[in-house]
């Protein structure tokens, strides 16, 4: 018994140990939300039903993308270009849903043609798609390295959106055509979606974005955990070399999780700009790479690879949006915002590296002292 | 014994983070800053929030304005709040003061037609007006602003001043198609007409500085008989004045700016600049928090505080001339520092 628990606490510390912070940064913030008077958390105003909506809206977008950077450095890769690839992507699809004649006068306003938004959204994943497998093939059969391949891809795919839409923004309300269904799959809850806008209850407090995510979650949790194909990426980023040598095509495989990457970062570009109603592609998807990487660390990937979990990253994209959430409701300036954020990642960790040690032995001791 | 001392420092340094951190929220519940519920006479408090594009030091001003509204009364109390320039920060930061149950929030929206969809969504909760930057189209209140067109004839009025006898003058402007741009230099060009001022064209720089004063330099060189320029946004006049004196001829060509850049409020009281028309950001925050407090708490519609139908209403741009740019620059510091 004693040690089936302590193998768990063993195989799963690091997601425990964050799921520990993220229980503890829900509780101040309750704490230090609730109405005056009041001594019960779940009154607190962080855990109104209206910001409830607001947090997990945000934790959908930006989870999505996290498990894409997540999978590539788990192959010990990275990738910088996600918040490039986001503004870019954006532009794109709003040229497909917008005529021709409200855009910049640009190359790729000329050629994107106006199509129905659902062939538009497919398109989009077309594309991200399309731009995974090309850095996937530099990345994995070049053997270029990842850092500099999606470096080139942060400065270009933003220069390019930069580019193509004249430094100005694009708005969604140029569509002309009825984007409402669409408004309601990007930043809508399920009963807006199952009820066309008219829904309430509890429904209506879970974002459509927080369902993709839980799907993504689902998806590329058993694909990665439960799968062959998913011992093979932990393999691919544990030791490369070792697993070519035992007979896996470990190109196919790293190149394969960059695949995976601009798949879910064109998945979450979507519903980012309806949320935002434009993009400017200048400040659109800003630093987006970087919260992806810090999500994946806190949730318990290793920069040097073959180490994370799924579960690991969605807990790191929860703590950093409840952080961000819980700046903003304490009232706190916006800048210390970034300042907090950094402090708790390195604080947790810090304590994962070294505190663990120490956690584990108050767990092993017990048993003793108790027989 | 050396692995206890490292577990001790990190014990230590968790808990005194824990510590901050629980200690924020709990100050934050007893009335140290914008949270608070109710005053010490008990009063409840109504939250009014002012919510900027980005951060620059204009709103710095509007800030002081802001504050002093809310010094004037005691049954509200405001923050104020610099965005990053992106409509996903604002969206963020306005759903947070939303749940925090502000009854009121004046905007500047950096993407004022892509945010018409948020600002409606806002607007069902709470009451919001747009400042400096307006989405016409929205269910926002109101707007509160600067009359570009009205301020670009008052640069105009100050260079009828500068040369009674005419001449001719350059524009300058970051990037020309910007609305500000458009509609001042309109104004300049509509406060000129038939007098004997040429103005010869309107150069660009994309908001480079560097180029600003190269644009400056080539059309000293272009045009010798050159009388005047006009800098439409801030940094443009600056950039004239360095060229204008590199060339010996400071005083002789006449600048007109816009703006209260430090360069420009010095060079007017040496004569070496004309005169700025400058935008009144304090009014900006002083009477968008006015404005809020008279909807919600005294009931007042936007009719009753006299705005126009339009549902826009224009601050005055202000002209400073020579003699007055160290008492405005004075002011500007106070406003800077939260006075």
């Amino acid at each position: 018994m004693n040690n089936s628990k302590l193998g768990f606490i063993n195989n799963n510390r690091r997601e425990l140990g964050m799921l520990g912070l993220l229980i503890a940064l829900i509780v101040i913030t309750s704490w230090g939300t609730r109405e005056s008077g009041v001594q019960a958390l779940f009154e607190s105003k962080f855990l109104s039903a209206d910001n409830l909506k607001n947090i997990s809206r945000e934790i959908g977008i930006y989870g999505i993308f996290s498990i894409g950077v997540g999978i590539v450095i788990i192959t010990a890769g990275i990738d910088l270009s996600v918040g490039s690839l986001m503004a870019l992507l954006g532009v794109v699809f709003l040229y497909f849903v917008t005529p021709p004649e409200t855009r910049p006068d640009s190359f790729l306003a000329k050629i994107i043609p106006e199509i129905p938004w659902l062939a538009a959204v497919l398109f989009t994943l077309l594309i991200g798609t399309a731009i995974g497998v090309f850095q996937g093939l530099l990345v994995g059969k070049l053997k270029l390295q990842a850092f500099i391949v999606t470096l080139c891809g942060l400065l270009s795919y933003r220069g390019l959106a930069r580019f193509s839409a004249d430094d100005t923004s694009i708005n969604i309300s140029d569509s002309s055509q009825n984007l409402e269904f669409l408004r309601f799959l990007g930043e809508g809850s399920l009963s807006d979606v199952l009820s066309n806008g008219n829904g309430s209850g509890f429904l209506h407090s879970i974002p459509m974005s927080f369902i993709y995510l839980l799907c993504f979650a689902i998806f590329f949790g058993v694909l990665l955990h439960k799968s062959v194909f998913g011992r093979y990426i932990f393999a691919a980023g544990r030791n490369e070399l070792a697993t070519k040598y035992s007979g896996i095509n470990t190109n196919i495989v790293i190149a394969f999780a960059y695949v995976i990457a601009g798949f879910c970062t064109a998945f979450a570009a979507i519903p980012f700009c309806i949320y935002t109603g434009s993009v400017q592609p200048a400040t659109h998807g800003a630093f987006f790479e970087l919260y992806a990487i810090a999500a994946a660390v806190l949730g318990g990937c290793s920069l040097r690879g073959g180490e994370g979990s799924i579960i690991g990253i969605l807990i790191g994209t929860a703590i950093l949006i409840v952080l961000r959430n819980m700046v903003n409701l304490f009232g706190y300036p916006t800048p210390l915002s970034d300042a907090i954020t950094g402090g708790v990642i390195f604080v947790g960790v810090l304590l994962d590296q070294h505190g663990a040690s120490s956690i584990k032995r108050i767990f092993s001791k017990k048993p003793v002292s108790g027989n | 014994m050396k692995l206890k001392v490292t577990e001790t420092i990190l014990k230590s340094s968790l808990l005194a983070w824990i510590t901050f951190l629980i200690s924020c929220g709990g100050n934050n519940n007893n009335g140290n800053s914008g949270n608070t519920d109710s005053n010490d006479s008990g009063i409840k408090k109504i939250k009014l929030a002012f919510v900027t594009n980005a951060t620059a030091d204009f709103w710095s001003y509007g800030k002081a304005g802001a504050e002093k509204a809310a010094s004037e009364h005691d049954d509200i109390e405001i923050e104020f709040k610099m965005g990053d320039g992106t409509a996903a920060k604002q969206r963020e930061v306005c759903d947070a003061l939303l749940v925090r149950g502000f009854k009121g929030i004046a905007i500047s929206p950096p993407n004022p037609t892509g945010q018409q969809q948020m600002i409606n969504d806002w607007a069902k909760k709470s009451q919001i007006i747009t400042v400096d930057s307006d989405a016409p189209e929205s269910d926002r209140l109101f707007y509160l602003g600067t009359n570009n067109v009205e301020a670009g004839r008052q640069a105009g009025e100050l260079l009828k001043e500068a040369l009674p006898n005419g001449g001719k003058v350059m524009a300058f402007v970051g990037v020309g198609d910007q609305a500000n741009a458009v509609e001042r230099y309109q104004g300049l060009k509509e406060a000129v007409a038939g007098t004997n001022i040429e103005i010869l064209d309107l150069r660009t720089d994309e908001a480079n500085i560097g180029k600003a004063r190269r644009n400056a330099e080539d059309t000293l060189t272009k045009y010798p008989d050159l009388a005047g320029m006009v800098g439409l946004w801030a940094y443009n006049a600056p950039a004239c004045l360095k060229a204008v004196k590199d060339k010996g001829v400071a005083g002789k060509v006449k600048i007109i700016a816009f703006d209260e850049e430090v360069e420009t409020l010095k060079a007017i009281d040496t004569g070496e600049i004309h005169g700025t028309v400058v935008q009144q950001p304090y009014e900006f925050g002083y009477q968008a928090i006015k404005a809020l407090r008279s909807i919600i708490i005294d009931n007042k519609t936007p009719q009753d505080l006299e705005i126009p139908d339009t549902k826009q209403k224009f601050i005055a741009t202000k002209m400073i001339r020579k003699g007055e740019g160290a008492a405005y620059l004075k002011k500007c510091q106070e406003w800077k520092k939260g006075g």
